[in-house]
């Protein structure tokens, strides 16, 4: 028996780490692998609170999450090879123009 | 059904191979359906695994003849003084299969779930799959004309359609 | 024993996050974001959503992480620069980020009135998972497909350009 809390908290600390890569991170790649941390955080809690409920749907939802985070990927890292080949940097501090 | 056999059997097969302290062990285990017994068999793998890699990195670092050279350090043994990053980018083409591998690895595990209740579902089960299918083969069908599957296309093509 | 595995889990969770901010290569980041996946594969498995760890293994760690690392090495991604961050939020982020931590954590473990979990509570077997998959959850099922569909275009568009670049390039 182990408090929902205590699984809310962990995935609270994920979610945090996620946030703070997320802002002090100066590499686009890793920057994207926060926001992949702060998704795995939500799942996490969408899991916890479906054990609590009884509710299934929670992890169905969690296999949605996985869809779109793959889809995501996919596009994003399609994006960020396409920075990359117009600004030959990764460093976001250097992408800071709309056009080129 | 079937999973719950296979458990029972794992659970069965696990717990006659253990002496009875750990039988015991897990018995009293205050949990119901003893849940944690269900995964023995992952954790024993998953052991298995580690055990089996490490024990030959070891015996190999423990037994092998290590008499370094100069030559042997090098990178080549013959040859130029290699000059510059080791490290050489990759085609665009990797990352294209890598990224058409993930889009389709979902739709194979949506065909897991899919494939274990089939019966259940009857032919409205067939037919939402066969919709689901049909639109991602609309994509596969793009990436094929597009020519992002053929490795070694004349250049002249490829990209440019 | 739940609670026990519950906090090895975690801890490997939380060491693997806080690793994945702490290096410098982004290669390294990434097989730190694998162990955080790993761990929480058995969190979910602790919960009982056996088929969730599965595909969690397998689209997260083993396909969404693999595209990862090949973007590394396509990239030819090396150390990052590092800007020193500003003074003010060493000053006010960091003990403020602590603060609403243990505020929150506090709350929730005092006066969320949520309840305690069993082990495995919840089983979510491939056939419970599937039949409110197809049968629920159909539309967004369906919508699913076409939304990789889209990925799956946007992606190969993209990464097109890119090549056409390498092509002008040498």
């Amino acid at each position: 028996m182990v408090p929902l809390s205590y699984y809310l908290i962990l995935s609270g600390i994920l979610f945090a780490c996620g946030v703070t890569g997320f802002l002090i991170k100066r590499n686009i790649i890793t920057i994207f692998m926060s926001i992949e941390l702060m998704l795995n955080g939500v799942n996490l809690s969408f899991v916890a609170f479906a054990a609590q409920w009884h509710a299934l749907s929670g992890q169905i939802f969690v296999f949605f999450v996985m869809v779109v985070a793959a889809a995501e990927a996919a596009v994003g890292l399609a994006i960020i090879i396409a920075v990359y080949r117009t600004r030959e940097t990764l460093n976001v501090d250097q992408v800071n123009l709309l056009k080129l | 059904m079937c999973a719950q056999c296979l458990t029972l059997f794992a659970l069965n097969s696990s717990l006659e191979c253990f002496p009875n302290s750990v039988a015991n062990y897990i018995d009293l285990a205050p949990m119901p359906d003893n849940y944690f017994v269900r995964y023995l068999p992952l954790l024993i793998h998953f052991l298995v695994a580690v055990g089996f890699a490490s024990v030959v990195v070891t015996l190999s670092w423990l037994i092998g003849y290590r008499r370094p050279s100069r030559a042997k350090m090098s990178p080549y043994e013959c040859g130029m003084t290699p000059i510059g990053d080791t490290q050489s980018r990759f085609s665009v083409k990797f990352y294209l299969v890598g990224m058409l591998f993930i889009l389709f690895d979902v739709e194979a595990v949506f065909l897991y779930p899919w494939a274990v209740i089939l019966r259940k579902l009857k032919m409205f089960g067939f037919w939402e799959m066969f919709v689901y299918i049909a639109i991602f083969l609309v994509g596969f069908f793009y990436i094929w004309k597009k020519g992002a599957l053929d490795w070694a296309a004349p250049s002249a093509k490829r990209g440019e359609v | 024993m739940h609670l026990i595995l519950f906090l090895i889990f975690g801890a490997v969770c939380v060491a693997g996050a806080v690793n994945l901010l702490l290096q410098h290569h982004p290669i390294d980041s990434a097989l730190s974001l694998v162990v955080v996946m790993g761990a929480l594969a058995a969190e979910y498995l602790l919960l009982g959503a056996e088929f969730v760890a599965a595909v969690q293994v397998i689209v997260y760690a083993g396909a969404i992480m693999v595209l990862f690392v090949f973007v590394i090495m396509l990239l030819n991604a090396g150390e990052e620069a590092r800007s020193g961050g500003s003074r003010i939020a060493w000053v006010i982020g960091v003990p403020g980020m602590l603060l609403g931590g243990i505020l929150m954590s506090w709350v929730l473990l005092k006066h969320s009135g949520t309840g305690q979990v069993e082990v495995g509570s919840l089983p979510g077997s491939p056939q419970d998972i599937g039949w409110l998959l197809f049968h629920d959850f159909l539309l967004p099922f369906e919508v699913t497909s076409i939304l990789v569909l889209i990925a799956i275009m946007g992606a190969v568009v993209l990464a097109s350009h890119a090549q056409s670049a390498e092509k002008k390039e040498g």
